[in-house]
């Protein structure tokens, strides 16, 4: 298989690097091969974007090139970080003036941007790259009787002209063909797709935390036993403000939160002390199926 | 209210197809699937609505964006549903950009959006990289991870003049 260049990103590189050991087992297991590169900042697609436009557009094609230089694909681990450096191949793409501005920036700094690889987020390889069948093979502990409610995020598939996934924009199935995939059972529920507030969280907490009680509120109301998630924004929007959102609101949130990675770790035989399960705020030790 | 015929025409031409802003027909399906209108919506008036903003720029209301509750433009959380759902194929959130870029450069964002920004160009990463952190990687058997280029990143943002506007 071929090697990609790994864009863990800042939060789960630097703040939540559990998520990356769990990510680098499955990988593993499964035959995905990595190699690391200097990349900065993918930047912040909600943040840095509404910064200036044109700074985005600069700092992301810096990243572009940096795998262009050896020339592979790049895969994230990150909804942000794809939908950043997917966002600015799209537009240098359809924007040939842009293209010729950024690129006599980084003419300036030695570089020049070409469009010539690809980024990749890591569900699509693990959906597609890799394929169910292959993971099913991998899983030595189904599990089976777990209730989970998927939750893909907004920048998995949205703007659909960026991110070109096979996968609908308001219905996403991949995330929930992966989870189906260790046995588990994957619950509906009617917000799905809805965002967890964790940008708007940054400015204006309170409105961050009504989007979670209404999708906390759906997830419950589904009868989930877990959450299951492919970002690390919106991880850290369920994984630590759910006590903030009980004491608020005086209900009682506390729906368990796992990566599909960590998830797929669990159910491939790893250890939860070799993937950290211990960082997380949310208690999972009482959820049966999970065998912990 | 007066029509800024200079804002209306950055608005028309911030990016390819965004002339398109001219076909909305005010028909709110972006509002009525916005997750923050929803949770804004208090009777007969919604404190966050992305038509709104669309119809001002679309009309050229400068005075009208910038001088209201900065929660007007920074209610928005980026979660592209607006654009998936609009009828007319309108980019809403790239207008949006240019409207949060303009409210930065007027000094007007919100204090989040200076510091991210401040540190990402100060260290290259939105989150600098801590010695308990580092030590925690070691610990579960992961590489360590490679430093970005900081100062090619400086020339960079500071030849485009972003560092600018910075606080
Ligand atoms: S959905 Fe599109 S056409 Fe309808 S009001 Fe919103 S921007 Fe205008
Ligand atoms: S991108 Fe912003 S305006 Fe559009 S639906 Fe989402 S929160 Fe609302």
């Amino acid at each position: 298989m071929t090697e990609y260049k790994m864009f863990e990103g800042c939060t789960i590189g630097n703040r939540i690097p559990f998520i990356e050991a769990a990510t680098r087992r499955v990988f593993e297991k499964l035959g995905v091969e990595t190699s690391e590169a200097p990349f900065s900042c993918c930047p912040d697609p909600t943040g840095f974007k509404s910064f200036d436009d044109d700074g985005w557009l600069a700092m992301g094609a810096r990243n572009l090139c940096i795998a262009e230089e050896e020339g592979k694909d790049i895969i994230s681990l990150c909804n942000g970080c794809t939908n950043t450096l997917r966002g600015v191949q799209h537009k240098l793409k359809h924007d040939s003036l842009k293209k010729e501005k950024i690129n006599s920036e980084l003419s300036k700094i030695g570089k020049s941007y070409k469009g010539s690889v690809d980024v990749k987020h890591f569900v699509d390889v693990l959906r597609h790259n890799v394929g169910l069948d292959k993971i099913k093979s991998a899983i030595s502990k189904p599990l089976e009787g777990l209730k989970v409610a998927c939750h893909p995020g907004c920048h998995y598939m949205r703007p659909h002209e960026w991110m070109e996934t096979d996968d609908d924009p308001m219905r996403p199935k991949t995330l929930r063909e992966l989870v189906a995939a260790t046995g588990a059972t994957v619950v509906d529920y009617e917000e799905e797709v809805i965002c967890c507030g964790s940008a708007v969280s940054n400015a204006y907490e309170e409105i961050g935390m009504q989007n979670l009680k209404r999708k906390l509120d759906g997830v419950m109301k589904a009868g989930a036993d877990i959450l299951v998630v492919n970002c690390p924004a919106c991880f850290q929007q369920f994984d630590t403000n759910q006590r903030t959102l009980s004491k608020e609101f005086e209900a009682k949130y506390n729906i368990p939160v796992l990566y599909i990675t960590e998830l797929y770790a669990l159910a491939m035989g790893v250890s939860p002390d070799d993937i950290g399960l211990k960082y997380h705020r949310t208690r999972l030790r009482d959820i049966e199926p999970l065998g912990l | 209210m007066v029509m800024d015929f200079e804002f209306r025409k950055q608005v028309m031409d911030y990016h390819q197809g965004s002339e398109v802003i001219k076909y909305c027909y005010q028909c709110s399906r972006c509002t009525d699937n916005c997750p923050v209108s929803y949770v804004t919506d208090e009777f007969y008036s919604v404190k966050y609505n992305p038509r709104y903003n669309i119809l001002n720029a679309l009309l050229g209301y400068k005075d009208k964006i910038f001088s209201a509750d900065p929660l007007a433009i920074w209610g928005c959380t980026v979660c592209d549903t607006c654009d998936e759902v609009c009828p007319q194929k309108i980019e809403l959130t790239e207008v949006f950009t240019l409207l949060k870029n303009q409210s930065i450069a007027n000094g007007d964002g919100p204090d989040f959006i200076y510091q991210q920004a401040k540190t990402v160009i100060e260290n290259g990463k939105a989150i600098p990289m801590q010695s308990a952190i580092e030590r925690r990687r070691q610990q579960m058997g992961l590489p360590d991870i490679m430093a970005p280029n900081a100062d090619e990143l400086q020339s960079l943002m500071s030849n485009m003049g972003i560092d600018k506007k910075l606080k």
